[in-house]
């Protein structure tokens, strides 16, 4: 037999001072009568009838000790050991996806979960032991099997809700493999809202069982934010904001979107209504001119139903930058290739900047860095400039700690990168290239690789990144392909993107901010509610853990203010009906969902009340005496 | 309510009324004894003895019958009525119980004194306390009264003390009508016995409030002997209730029992009854 509240044996340290009531306050009324003598008599008479009256009088008193007694014994939740295997183990795995946020008519689908997965930890067999599991894109152990309450409850503490997408059978698997040589009676509780579309396979070699936490849920949500250019004969500087919003649910609803310069002046809102499986478009027309320091703004939308309140917030927010931080200013050191050349000034997007190493050393220490991208050909400075660049065709022995081995004519085309930003819709079959120095530099990733090493490659640094290009693209036939055009294109994109981040990464809703930021400082970040994070560089980056919110994430470093701007524009997660269906990894089933129900336990409060009233009693039994 | 108010004097009134009414021949106050005396009234003969007085022979009749008898006639004295009123604590809770005590003295002593019977009051509690002298007539009443009104129910109860102090001041055999509620550790019988051997005449009066007989139930109570100041933890349940009034029934058939045996009156007065039914009870027993 043990106990599971232990602690609730200091109950019985009411003992003392109930005996101590009895026997020291305990007062009957007094009564004075002529004789007492018939009365003598009488009680002689009962206890000679009953020898085991002479409990009688110190019945209460023991009726009251018997009821402690067992009042504390309940409370510390006697339990059979042999009832549950021992050493059997729970693994509770949470859905922690944006979904999860959504708000049901009793609380936050994300804090029933918490609940529940108290109750689970409150409930744990003698013996047992528990494990917490955050579902998120990336399945994280918070706790590892444990029988410690207090770890337990501070893992639960940690569960929030993180950026789109569960990984809900990476995180099933890392239960189950975690629980292999558990004994029997260990099992997997899966507490999620099954909001995902299809069907999830689950880990057969542990019983899982899945708890679905919230309702169908009717949502209206930004599904698409796009702002881009219309300059117009009236003003160079217009745009459209192009909105797409989507019901999910069934029937109609009204909603007001509203379009706004963040922090600023509101520029349209329309009312339309929605309907299911009807996703609506609605384009707004508005002046976006670009800061006094050529920056852009960012513009945010907003999503309001009409009527009642939206259960699901994270996507009825949205941020874009405007059209006006898209202007990419490029300088352009040294002789580049006309290939180059042209396709930069192809660009409309672009401010091209030709200058050359010695004019730069030129400029006054104490003038404005120049903040655009930096497309080297040839020489290079010793030193990589803040922000991005670009090198090509470079003529030392080393680009920013990289050394370059001597030309190699006409290498063969190994392989390239195909998921790298910068290569997408790029391909090299059939190209022909020059000479190319090969990059070997350790720090330095290759995008294109050929016989003779990396051709292309990437020199990712805190405050910025590198694109090496390590041959003369004219010296070939690359440029003349259409992969050369949409490979700088792609180069520029990244470079307007991330310049409008600041140099912070983008990244999904939820995901930890990394800020560049020097060795050993801080970083501060406001997010969009207005909370503040502080997080210390390591290894030249901030890795700030921000809320799953969307809006503008300020960073602030060494007194520059840098932005990151996240959102939540995503189908799957709006889409607040359960729809998963799961099943067996091994094909032997389906895994029935069920409704998660807390079961709270009413007797404490039953052992409590007869407490209560057991103090009550006493209390008024010895103050006031009972009635005659 | 006081003796002296004249309420209950009119009570007094009354109750005299009544007792002359329903008991006309009972020459109120004229008692005859059971002494022989020197009244005008024969009663008897007896055999002459050397030494009686020689002017009681009969002589007629000693002509007749050649003996020499005395002729014995019937003594007419007043009757001595001593009125032992218990004063103990025990009459004093509750209150009223000394009240009918007083009352139901007052009452006898009236009667007596209006038929010019010698009254005198006897309080007692664990000891005889002072007496008062003996009174006769009508005019008396108010001292009576005044004498019962002024007394206090005080300490313990020892009849047994108090009616050998009472028979060591050798009174003149009478009446004694012992007013108590008989609740004496050391019992009632052995001093009511010495009275009957002295040749006096006990009436027993008892006193009883309704509380007494039948307590109300519920509640765990602390009882506190008035008298000796003993404290008993009772709970007046169903079960308790039933032994005590098997008690208190047996009481009072054992002392009931006790006067029937002993060719005794026993009148008991409860204090939420009028007096005057006991007393006329006693008179017309008597």
């Amino acid at each position: 037999m043990d106990l599971l509240s232990p602690w609730s044996l200091a109950w019985l340290g009411l003992l003392a001072p109930l005996v101590a009531l009895y026997v020291l306050k305990r007062r009957r009324q007094r009564k004075v009568v002529g004789s007492t003598l018939l009365w003598e008599a009488a009680l002689r008479d009962l206890r000679a009838e009953r020898p085991w009256q002479r409990l009688r009088p110190h019945l209460s008193l023991i009726l009251q000790a018997l009821v402690l007694v067992a009042g504390a014994i309940a409370l510390a939740r006697p339990a059979g050991g042999g009832q549950v295997p021992a050493g059997a183990r729970l693994a509770v795995v949470v859905d922690v996806s944006s979904s999860m946020a959504a708000r049901e008519p009793d609380g936050a689908r994300i804090d029933r979960a918490r609940d529940l997965a108290r109750s689970l930890a409150r409930d744990l067999p003698p013996g047992g032991a528990m494990m917490l599991v955050a579902a998120g894109a990336e399945p994280e152990v918070l706790a590892a099997p444990t029988a410690d309450r207090a770890r337990l409850e501070t893992a639960i503490d940690r569960l929030r809700v993180r950026g789109p997408g569960a990984d809900l059978e990476g995180a099933v698997a890392l239960a189950a493999e975690r629980l292999r040589d558990a004994p029997a009676g260990s099992r997997i509780v899966l507490l999620t809202d099954a909001a995902i579309a299809g069907n999830v396979p689950l880990d057969a070699t542990v019983p899982v069982e899945v708890s679905r936490v919230g309702e169908p849920l009717v949502n209206h949500a930004i599904v698409t934010l796009d702002v881009r250019a219309h300059p117009t004969e009236e003003s160079s500087d217009r745009a459209d904001v192009f909105v797409r919003v989507a019901r999910y649910g069934e029937g109609t609803g009204d909603v007001r979107v509203r379009a706004s310069i963040e922090g600023g002046r509101e520029l349209a809102t329309r009312r339309i209504t929605l309907s299911e499986g009807e996703p609506t478009s609605v384009v707004m027309s508005a002046d976006l001119p670009p800061d006094a320091s050529a920056r852009g703004s960012v513009v945010r939308v907003t999503l309001e139903p009409v009527d009642g309140e939206d259960p699901f917030t994270l996507d009825d927010v949205a941020v874009a930058p405007s059209p006006a931080s898209r202007r990419l200013p490029v300088f352009l050191v040294g002789s580049a290739p006309a290939s180059v050349t042209r396709v930069l000034r192809a660009d409309r997007e672009v401010e091209l900047y030709v200058t050359s190493l010695e004019r730069l050393a030129e400029r006054e220490d104490d003038a404005p860095p120049l903040d655009g991208l930096f497309v080297y050909a040839g020489a290079t400075p010793d030193d990589a400039p803040a922000g991005d660049s670009v090198v090509v065709a470079p003529t030392g022995a080393a680009v920013f700690g990289v050394a370059l081995e001597a030309p190699v004519e006409r290498p063969t085309l190994v392989s390239w990168e195909e998921g790298d930003p910068r290569l997408r819709f790029v391909r090299f079959a059939d190209v022909h290239l020059g000479a190319v120095r090969p990059i070997a530099g350790g720090s330095a990733r290759a995008l294109l690789t050929t016989d003779a090493g990396a051709a292309i490659a990437a020199l990712p640094r805190p405050d910025g990144e590198t694109t090496l290009v390590a041959f003369d693209p004219d010296d070939g036939d690359w440029a003349t392909r259409p992969g050369f055009v949409v490979f700088f294109r792609n180069v520029l994109e990244r470079a307007r993107q991330r310049r409008a981040a600041g140099g912070i990464p983008p990244g999904p809703l939820g995901a930890p901010l990394r800020v560049p930021v020097p060795e050993g400082q801080r970083a501060t970040v406001r997010t969009p509610g207005g909370a503040t994070v502080v997080a210390t560089s390591r290894g030249g980056v901030a890795v700030v853990d921000v809320p799953a919110e969307p809006g503008v994430f300020v960073a602030e470093v060494d007194g520059r203010e840098r932005f990151a701007l996240r959102n939540l524009v995503d189908p799957e997660e709006s889409d607040l009906r359960p729809r998963a269906t799961f099943t067996r990894s091994d094909g032997s089933g389906g895994v029935a969902t069920v409704e998660a129900v807390e079961h709270r336990e009413a007797w404490p409060w039953i052992a409590g009340a007869l407490l209560a009233l057991l103090g009550i009693e006493v209390l008024w039994g010895t103050r006031k005496g009972a009635p005659a | 309510m006081s003796l002296l108010d004249p309420t209950f004097l009119r009570r007094l009134a009354n109750l005299r009324l009544l007792a002359k009414r329903r008991f006309a021949g009972a020459s109120a106050g004229a008692r005859r004894s059971t002494r022989r005396g020197s009244s005008a009234e024969f009663a008897d003969h007896r055999p002459y003895y050397p030494g009686d007085d020689v002017r009681r022979i009969d002589w007629n009749a000693y002509a007749r019958l050649e003996e020499l008898v005395l002729r014995l006639f019937v003594a007419e004295e007043d009757l001595s009525l001593y009125l032992l009123v218990d004063t103990s604590a025990s009459l004093g809770e509750p209150a009223q119980k000394l009240e009918v005590a007083k009352h139901l003295a007052a009452g006898l002593g009236y009667v007596a004194l209006t038929g010019s019977d010698r009254v005198s009051v006897w309080p007692f509690g664990d000891r005889l306390r002072t007496p008062t002298a003996p009174v006769r007539g009508r005019k008396r009443v108010g001292a009576l009264l005044r004498a019962l009104d002024g007394l206090e129910a005080t300490g313990e109860t020892d009849l047994a003390r108090s009616v050998d102090e009472l028979l060591a001041r050798r009174p003149r055999p009478g009446l004694v009508a012992v007013v108590s509620d008989f609740l004496d550790p050391a019992g009632y019988a052995r001093p009511i016995d010495r009275l009957i051997s002295e040749r006096h005449e006990p009436v027993l009066f008892h006193v009883v409030h309704p509380e007494e007989l039948d307590p109300t139930p519920g509640g765990d109570l602390v009882l506190v002997d008035a008298e000796r100041g003993h404290e008993l933890e009772v709970t007046l349940d169903e079960r308790s209730l039933r032994a005590y009034r098997a008690r208190v029934r047996a009481f009072l058939e054992e002392l009931a029992g006790y006067a029937k045996k002993r060719g005794l009156f026993y009148g008991r007065v409860s204090t939420e009854t009028d007096f005057e039914e006991a007393l006329l009870r006693y008179l017309r027993a008597a």
